[in-house]
């Protein structure tokens, strides 16, 4: 049966995720550190501000984004560009690769439950400590159900994204540098390191216009905004949905350009 | 047998650095994509700030420029723990492996010649940006440029690097005892983002951890405040490089004495 073949994939990557349990707990605990940092940082900007609501955010939707998106970028973070390029290097890619099922769906299943043992163990927890800490001051209604719909387009649109920086690394020798690179890019472009609304307005107009935003701006942008009529709903998640579909297209294109022109050291 | 002079180990680590030298430039894209990538990241360390700074005036009373300074000054006194004891971070790898008793058989000392043999050139980018970084922020904020306060700005940087090789010292010793040591390694590197930011944007518990339990304040703060607000300089600022020297002299020690504890894996 077809479906069981992915099926078997999503439960290995839950497997190999639920060994590592020491690092779930750094990650968590980094991520804690860096979540303290920016509390004291914001709060100290918010009370330079001299108003309560800069740009329609208060202090405390602020936070609420930041930790969100920091959520949403710990959980989405497959490695992809990482692993392939160590598995470029040694030639271990070349077992994947000849498996008779497409490197990049193959790829997808096994971390896709890599990202349901991480939902599970890290963003579950943060969303509720979340709700609670604000007090209520997320609110729970359909907004949570567009939430979902998008996070799930943006983890598509991140992994695409992901396995375009892996295909780089075919041609580079370098991992840690286009590594780092595109973290910079996403971690800026998306929204996760400053919120996209306080970015000046041209500035922000262009990074709409690019893929980066639908990976964290979008989702969050749906859960804060309740006062959001369908049709503006609708305009965001579509616009998802056709950034999802034009860079899997062309991440495929340019995987399977790539794929052919590929020299492995023995392996 | 020869004396040990300072010349006898400068050539020495020449010598050494010379083999680690040709072995990178034979991956000389990656070296290359890595400078990049090192610089990009501390572009966007700026470009955070910028964008905060085109809605908010300031930053607890520290406006952009001043933040600029600060930021620049602890990339630049990160720079000696990147380039010359960059090795820290394999440290675990060897110890784990057992590769590192091959270090105890030297007739030199185990510190000097371990951590002779790497070299992060990359490191010299994030220092040149630092580096301009802080002249661009020196000018703008129109601190008198004289002989006296660039002999102060070279000293002030040395003390706080001192702090930063120091804890990656004492973050990377813990390997010698214990098994997951990345924990350390990996929180003390986040713990580090805490520097580029004034101190007093912190809680009062957490200001007097940073000042003299963990030093987090003297990588770049407390050395910077000399130049940025020199009437709220106290005595303790004074006091960096003293305090800088014992605390890497501690951290020397116990490095050593992880080494010299060292029994290998049986391998």
């Amino acid at each position: 049966m077809k479906l069981s073949k992915y099926g078997s994939l999503i439960k290995g990557g839950i497997i190999e995720q639920l060994q590592f349990r020491t690092s779930a707990i750094l990650v968590v605990v980094c991520n804690l550190l860096y979540l303290l940092l920016i509390y004291f940082l914001w709060k100290a900007i918010y009370a330079s501000a001299g108003t309560d609501v800069v740009n329609g955010m208060t202090f405390s939707d602020t936070m609420i984004y930041l930790v969100f998106a920091s959520a949403l970028f710990n959980f989405m973070e497959m490695w992809i560009a990482w692993n392939m390029g160590s598995d470029i290097r040694d030639g271990r890619i070349i077992i994947d690769l000849l498996r008779p099922i497409p490197y990049p769906l193959y790829l997808f299943c096994a971390l896709s439950g890599n990202c349901i043992v991480k939902f599970v163990t890290t963003f579950m927890p943060t969303a509720v400590v979340v709700y609670f800490v604000v007090g209520g001051e997320i609110h729970l209604g359909w907004n949570i159900l567009w939430f979902v719909l998008s996070a799930s387009i943006s983890l598509v649109i991140n992994y695409f994204i992901n396995l375009f920086v892996g295909t780089i690394c075919m041609y580079t020798e370098s991992i840690w540098g286009i590594n780092i690179m595109k973290e910079v890019v996403v971690g800026i472009l998306s929204g996760a390191t400053i919120p996209l609304v306080f970015f000046p307005d041209t500035i922000r107009t262009i990074v709409m216009y690019l893929p980066f935003q639908a990976i964290i701006n979008s989702p969050l942008e749906l859960l804060l905004h309740t006062e959001y009529s369908l049709g503006q709903i609708g305009e965001i998640i579509g616009l998802q949905v056709v950034w999802l579909i034009v860079i899997g297209l062309l991440c495929n294109a340019f995987f399977n350009l790539s794929v052919r022109r590929i020299t492995v050291n023995g392996g | 047998m020869k004396k040990r002079t300072l010349a006898y180990y400068l050539r020495i680590y020449l010598k050494i650095l010379a083999q680690d030298i040709k072995s990178k430039m034979s991956y000389r894209a990656d070296f290359f994509i890595s400078t990049i990538g090192m610089i990009a990241t501390n572009i966007a360390g700026v470009l955070s700030f910028w964008l905060v700074f085109q809605t908010f005036p300031s930053i607890n009373g520290w406006n952009y420029y001043e933040m600029l300074f600060l930021y620049g000054f602890s990339l630049v006194s990160a720079t000696p723990a990147q380039c010359l004891f960059d090795n820290n971070w394999n440290l675990r790898f060897q110890v784990y492996s057992g590769d590192f008793i091959k270090y105890c058989f030297r007739p030199i000392n185990v510190f000097f010649y371990f951590m002779s043999e790497v070299f992060d050139i990359k490191g010299l980018g994030q220092c040149i940006f630092g580096i301009v970084a802080v002249a661009y922020a020196w000018i703008k904020l129109g601190i008198p440029f004289e002989f006296y306060s660039i002999l102060l700005l070279i000293v002030a940087v040395l003390s706080a690097s001192l702090f930063v090789i120091a804890i990656l010292n004492l973050a990377a010793s813990a390997c010698f005892w214990l098994v997951n040591a990345f924990f350390v390694l990996t929180l003390s590197n986040q713990l580090r983002d805490f520097a580029k930011y004034p101190l007093t944007v912190f809680t009062p518990a957490l200001r007097i951890a940073f000042t003299f339990i963990i030093p987090i304040g003297y990588m770049a703060y407390y050395p910077s405040l000399l130049f940025l607000r020199p009437e709220e300089v106290s005595w303790i600022v004074w006091l960096t490089p003293i305090f800088g020297i014992a605390f890497f002299y501690l951290s020397y020690k116990v490095w050593m004495k992880g080494a010299l504890a060292y029994s290998g894996t049986g391998s």
